[in-house]
């Protein structure tokens, strides 16, 4: 096989398949640390998220009508009810009970990981009478775009797309407006920058942060749910594959905003994508895709170690609100 | 549940009182909130009074998450229609701390709680690791990786080849703490010289080690039949041959005993060296080691190898005594639930002992457990999940605490004569 | 004086914190269209007082009364809705939002995009910012990035921000404590301007001059209690001054200097560089002898700190010789330059000077723990640390509830700067560097720390003093240097410079010679 039968708009199209997830995750977290909340429980949540909405396709098997969409489009509102559940956790840990962010945040993991694990099996075992830990969902489908698609070069990212990439393109943008362009965004990002400026202009900053973080297990849930449709059309304990903690590492070198982050989860992507793609070019045996695997990690680490020295946090960042103390 | 004892006493006196004063409602609402307010006071003293103390705070703070966890999880059972102490008993009785209906040929109570050291050992010393670090202000979620690293190293090095026991097991601790030490240093620069956030890093290096560890093992280390790495030979392997106890006869872990002088060893090093309390300076503040003299660097470095060695030696212990080789592709459980005990251990050396003893029991108490009772086995890992939840409120409960002692004593003492404090610092 | 309209009463306030009555049954009237003083020493309760009227505590007895109706002020929020704004000493900005956004943040306008999507008006309300700093000459550009302006202006988007919320009751924390003669000046005609609108002020302050110039009434706290209120056209004051017991109005009578003696440091064109390579020290130069205090004047941010740290060694030098006693100091780490004689009592007593998870007698040997006795092969000695704690404990007065063992974190700030400070005295060293050193403390312990620095320079100690407060600079200094954006634009006698020839050069002003 030669480079030039490489399959490009594969690399494309798998690339934003896995950058867009990415992307809104890394939004949640985005909009957790803006308040000033460390989020290391992206990956809990997200896994959570993905429970929940598998769970909801799970238990609804036969309520729909066989080939039906809806499902799937429900189980993106689940996840992401699932996730902000989940996320109050966090937030009740981290605000109400002024613990360690970084702590709390593994806690999550910990706790989704074996919560999740146990109530997969136990709910397939009790009411579905089978032995399974995972929860089946449907093949997503695939659309290709009319006129888009032509375009050359960049049209073969229109084609074969999931319909999640759509979801998020529409939530990410309603989030980047929410964040900037809005009243409640003003105050998430003086939260984290400046708690006690935020409480002395008479806002409640616990509510504030509260709901930050709070949005982010939605967006997590919803990316969760994105990779479970994507990676493996099931929902198993093996959602959990450190893409919470890639997503944190995308907003680190996105210097906690929306926009430069979105390029560094295409970096990801990408990356990741073209690895794939470029294995049998140099007619690799299979074992090479762990090799391959690495390929976002060692960039994600290459990235930080030369461009992430400049980023700063938001200045509030883990700093325990406490209004009893000024 | 100290609660209700003192609330309902309370609230029957006031059902009693309420005839007298119903023409007056605003009066019985009076007295109720009085009789409130006694019964959150005597709550409160009585809280105070149980974990007020600091010195036993360490101890019996997590005891109190782990009660606390334990209800919750029993609720949880309740739902699935079992019923709790058989779990726990289950639980107990899979890891030798209870005897079994029946025991197979050449097992006993004995081999179980000898199984239970196997376990505890890597456990222990990934716990170790996470609390070295810890101590330097670092959070060190790479041990999983470390041991993977580790341990394949010293498979590939020590295992496959045909050395005696007395050279390969103590080559096999040494590869260990080197590749560990390595594994964990590079976290720490990474950190020093490039600030990438520890947790951001350990969790690529644990992906980039086991991927490629992976990669390796599926290339030309791989058993045929159980698709894992091919296991070291008996002599490199961390166990003992059959050692008889009683009717029984067990295979004992050669770790076990090195975790256990290993925790005593940091805890001195860590509260009475010179560098230990350079250490613990850094960890508490930086900017202040900085400001003393402290080479901030350096120190975060060793405690990142320090405790990459633990990592390292976690690593053997596991995969080459308690579990038979590395499984490609997956990350060991045993590096996470090590944060656990570091947590539930209060970061603390000694503190470790105890709560790897707790987490190793459900770990290996779960599948018998599971086989008698019919919970599934994911539930020691939801125990486990629960415990570290209420121990990350042990801070909070602390403050409270403190908060309320102060303000108890000073309704007690009543006086204001040391008027030095407070007032300023606005 | 004819009966006024009482704006705000307040009557038998009490509010106790752990220790200490901060406020003890005060009671005070405040007239709509006057400017009322709290005047009284640190630590006397005028900030307390000023923040249960804002809301920020609730007093443990007593009632506040606003326009005759009793009111429950228990946020900030409540206040704001009574029409009473606060400007904190501290000013509660975020830095990194223009002057606009931090005015509207909590307020925000807001409109919609095609009649569904709301968003916050940023143009209206730049808008409406430039009618009120016009109506009230509080010059600012509402678009500017509030960590760009200096501290007065930073001080007006406070202002606006009262006044954007329509506020008729201005409290005024301290409001002259971080800025040099010629803004107070402005300052104070600004709150006159706002009284001559019709805003009432409240003016809490320890410094009599500015209590003499605008305010129309001042009340006397000491301790916590109410001890006098006065028409300000009636009283002098020498007057004022003795009702505030227990300050030593004659501190300012300098101890004669002791003989100066040889060079002890000597830094030359020093050059410190932020990390975006912009000048924070710019070709400093300067020499301090034995036995002198050579005192840094300056506004906020102007490079004391960065020189501080570049003489200690925790910044990097980008060009530049730093000696001691002859000695260059370039190669040296903070370590050795501690051993070569620096003691160094830092800005941040609480994150750079302590560990304050640490005990007392940890910390007291925080400089000197790796040494004999502390130390011997590797191996801490208990013993060792507990002794010297408790010499350091009983020669600087440090109080602690238990002993070497008391978590430095428990302690008051106080106590706490008294730890550092004997800790670096005990040194011994030959310079002793000061930045900050009585800030935010309470009137004794300022007393205590001024007398140890005085005390030190005797023993033929050479002394690096920065203050912010330039009375604290007038009072010790036997050579003044003043530092403005980065550079040492004079230095001279202390004797042969008057505090407000020293303001000027704080803002950059220099003769015309």
């Amino acid at each position: 096989m030669s480079i030039l039968n490489v399959n490009y708009a594969a690399i494309l199209v798998d690339g934003l398949s896995f950058a867009l997830p990415l992307l809104i995750i890394a939004i949640g977290g985005i909009y957790s640390e803006r308040s000033g909340i460390v989020n290391l429980a992206l990956e809990g949540l997200l896994g959570f998220g993905a429970f929940a909405g598998a769970l909801f396709v799970a238990s609804t098997v036969g309520l729909f009508a066989t080939g039906s969409d809806l499902p799937m489009y429900l189980s993106f509102a689940f996840a992401a009810l699932g996730g902000a559940l989940f996320a109050v956790i966090h937030a009740v840990l981290c605000i109400k009970f002024m613990a360690n962010q970084v702590i709390s945040g593994v806690v999550i993991n910990i706790l989704s990981v074996a919560l999740t694990g146990f109530l997969t099996s136990t709910i397939n075992a009790t009411f579905f009478g089978e032995a399974s830990e995972r929860f089946m969902l449907q093949t997503s489908p695939r659309w290709d775009i009319p006129f888009l698609m032509e375009i050359p070069i960049i049209g073969a990212a229109f084609t074969r797309v999931y319909p999640f990439m759509f979801i998020i393109l529409i939530v990410a943008t309603f989030f980047w407006y929410l964040l900037y362009k809005t009243k409640f965004g003003l105050r998430v990002r003086a939260a984290g920058d400046n708690p006690q400026a935020l409480d002395a202009a008479g806002v409640n900053v616990s509510r504030v942060r509260f709901g930050a973080v709070v949005i982010s297990g939605a967006l997590a849930g919803i990316g969760g749910m994105s990779f479970a449709y994507s990676i493996s059309t099931n929902f198993s304990p093996a959602i959990y594959m450190g893409y919470g903690f890639l997503a944190i590492a995308a907003l680190i070198f996105g210097n906690w905003r929306i926009v430069p982050t979105f390029a560094a989860c295409l970096v990801f992507g990408l990356t990741r994508s073209a690895a794939f793609q470029l294995l049998p070019v140099f007619d690799a045996s299979a074992a090479v895709i762990d090799l391959a695997m690495t390929a976002p990690f060692v960039v994600t680490l290459l990235l930080l170690a030369f461009f992430g020295r400049s980023n700063k946090a938001p200045r509030a960042l883990g700093e325990l609100y406490d209004k009893s103390k000024r | 549940m100290t609660k209700n004892s003192g609330a309902s006493p309370q609230d029957n006196q006031q059902q009693d009182h309420e005839p007298h004063d119903q023409r007056d409602p605003r009066h019985a609402l009076n007295s109720l909130n009085k009789s409130l307010d006694k019964a959150t006071r005597m709550v409160t003293q009585g809280l105070v009074k149980g974990f007020g103390n600091e010195r036993w705070q360490s101890l019996t703070i997590p005891l109190l998450a782990i009660f606390l966890s334990l209800l919750t999880i029993s609720v949880v059972i309740l739902i699935f229609g079992n019923n709790p102490f058989d779990v726990f008993r289950g639980l107990l009785a899979g890891a030798g701390w209870w005897p079994k209906e029946n025991y197979g040929g050449g097992q006993s109570q004995l081999t179980d709680l000898v199984g239970l050291a196997t376990t505890l050992t890597p456990l222990l010393f990934g716990a170790l690791g996470v609390v070295v670090a810890l101590r330097a202000g670092l959070f060190n979620i790479g041990v999983a990786g470390q041991m993977i690293l580790a341990a394949f190293l010293a498979t590939v090095l020590v295992g496959y080849s045909d050395m005696t026991a007395w050279l390969a097991r103590p080559l096999v601790f040494l590869i260990a703490i080197a590749v560990g030490a390595l594994a964990g240093a590079l976290i720490g620069f990474l950190k020093y010289r490039f600030n990438i956030h520890e947790v951001v890093s350990s969790i690529m290096l644990n992906n980039i080690f086991m991927l490629t560890v992976s990669y390796f093992i599926t290339s030309s280390h791989q058993d045929p039949v159980s698709r894992n790495m091919r296991a070291a030979s008996a002599d490199a392997r961390l166990l003992t041959e059959p050692v008889q106890l009683g009717e029984a006869s067990a295979r004992l872990p050669v770790g076990f005993l090195l975790a256990l002088i290993m925790a005593f060893l940091l805890w001195f090093f860590l509260t009475k060296t010179k560098q230990g309390f350079e250490m613990t300076a850094v960890g508490k503040s930086p900017k202040a080691a900085q400001y003393a003299g402290i080479k901030i660097g350096r120190t975060v470095i060793v405690a990142m190898a320090i405790s990459g060695a633990m990592g390292g030696l976690a690593g053997v212990t596991h995969y080459m005594a308690s579990v038979p080789s590395i499984a490609p592709g997956v990350l060991p459980g045993v590096g996470f639930d090590a944060i656990a005990v570091a947590f539930l251990g209060n970061a603390h050396p000694l503190g470790a002992i105890l709560a790897s003893t707790l987490i190793a029991t459900l770990v290996s108490g779960a599948t018998y457990m599971s086989s008698i009772v019919g919970v599934r086995q994911e539930i020691a890992a939801l125990i486990t999940g629960m415990i570290l939840l209420f121990t990350a409120c042990g801070g909070y409960l602390r403050s409270w605490l403190d908060v309320k002692k102060r303000s108890l004593a000073d309704a007690n003492a009543n006086t204001d004569d040391n008027a030095t404090k407070g007032g300023d610092d606005a | 004086m004819a009966e006024q309209e009482i704006l705000l009463e307040v009557k038998g306030v009490t509010k106790r914190f752990p220790g200490i009555v901060a406020c003890d049954d005060v009671s005070l009237d405040i007239r709509k269209g006057e400017i009322y003083a709290l005047l009284g020493e640190n630590g006397a309760g005028k900030s307390t007082l000023a923040s249960m009227i804002f809301g920020l505590y609730q007093p443990d007895e007593g009632q506040i009364f606003m326009r005759g109706k009793e009111a429950q002020i228990d946020s900030p929020n409540e206040a704001v809705a009574l029409d009473i704004g606060m400007v904190h000493q501290h000013f509660k900005l975020i830095s990194n939002y223009t002057v606009t956004q931090n005015i509207i943040l909590g307020d925000e306008p807001k409109k919609r995009a095609l009649g569904i999507f709301p968003y916050v008006d940023i143009k209206n309300a730049e808008k409406r910012i430039e009618e009120l700093s016009k109506e009230y000459g509080l010059e600012v550009d509402p678009s500017a990035v509030i960590s760009d302006l200096g501290v007065s202006v930073q001080q007006r988007v406070e202002i606006l921000k009262m006044l954007y919320r329509d506020a008729e009751l201005l409290i005024f924390d301290e409001p002259t404590a971080m800025l040099t003669p010629q803004e107070i000046e402005s300052l104070l005609q600004i709150i006159k301007n706002l009284r001559d609108q019709g805003k009432t002020v409240i003016f809490i302050t320890h410094k009599l001059d500015e209590v003499m110039e605008v305010c129309d009434r001042c009340a006397i706290l000491v301790r916590g209690k109410l001890v006098d209120v006065s028409e300000t056209k009636n009283t002098s004051p020498a007057e004022l001054a003795a009702k505030m017991v227990g300050r030593d109005i004659n501190f300012s009578a300098k101890r004669p200097t002791k003989a100066i003696g040889k060079t002890v440091l000597e830094v030359q064109d020093l050059r410190v560089e932020d990390s975006s390579g912009f000048p924070k020290v710019n070709d400093v130069s300067f020499e301090i002898r034995a036995g002198e205090i050579f005192a840094i004047a300056g506004v906020s941010g102007s490079g004391q700190t960065e020189l501080a740290d570049a003489v200690a060694g925790l910044t990097k030098v980008k060009k530049g010789s730093i000696r001691l006693n002859d000695c260059d100091l370039a190669k040296l780490n903070v370590r050795k330059r501690c051993e070569s004689g620096i003691a160094y009592i830092p800005e941040d007593r609480q994150s750079v000077g302590l560990v304050l998870d640490f005990s007392l007698d940890q910390n007291l040997a925080l400089k000197s723990y790796y040494q004999a006795p502390f130390c011997t092969s590797s191996l801490l000695n208990p013993t060792a640390f507990a002794e010297r704690a408790e010499k350091l404990i009983e020669d600087f007065d440090i109080r602690c509830a238990r002993g070497c063992k008391t978590t430095t974190r428990e302690m008051s700030g106080g106590n706490q700067q008294k730890a550092i400070v004997g800790r670096e005295i005990d040194q011994d060293a030959d310079l002793l560097i000061f930045v900050q050193p009585t800030r935010g403390l309470d009137i004794g312990a300022i007393m205590a720390i001024r007398e140890r620095i005085l005390d030190e320079r005797d023993k033929g100690k050479a002394i690096l003093l920065i203050s912010l407060e330039l009375d604290e600079v007038m009072d010790l200094a036997d050579t003044i240097g003043v530092m403005y954006a980065g550079q040492m634009l004079k230095v001279a006698p202390a004797s042969t410079l008057t505090t407000n020839k020293v303001g000027e050069y704080m803002m950059g002003v220099t003769e015309n010679d």
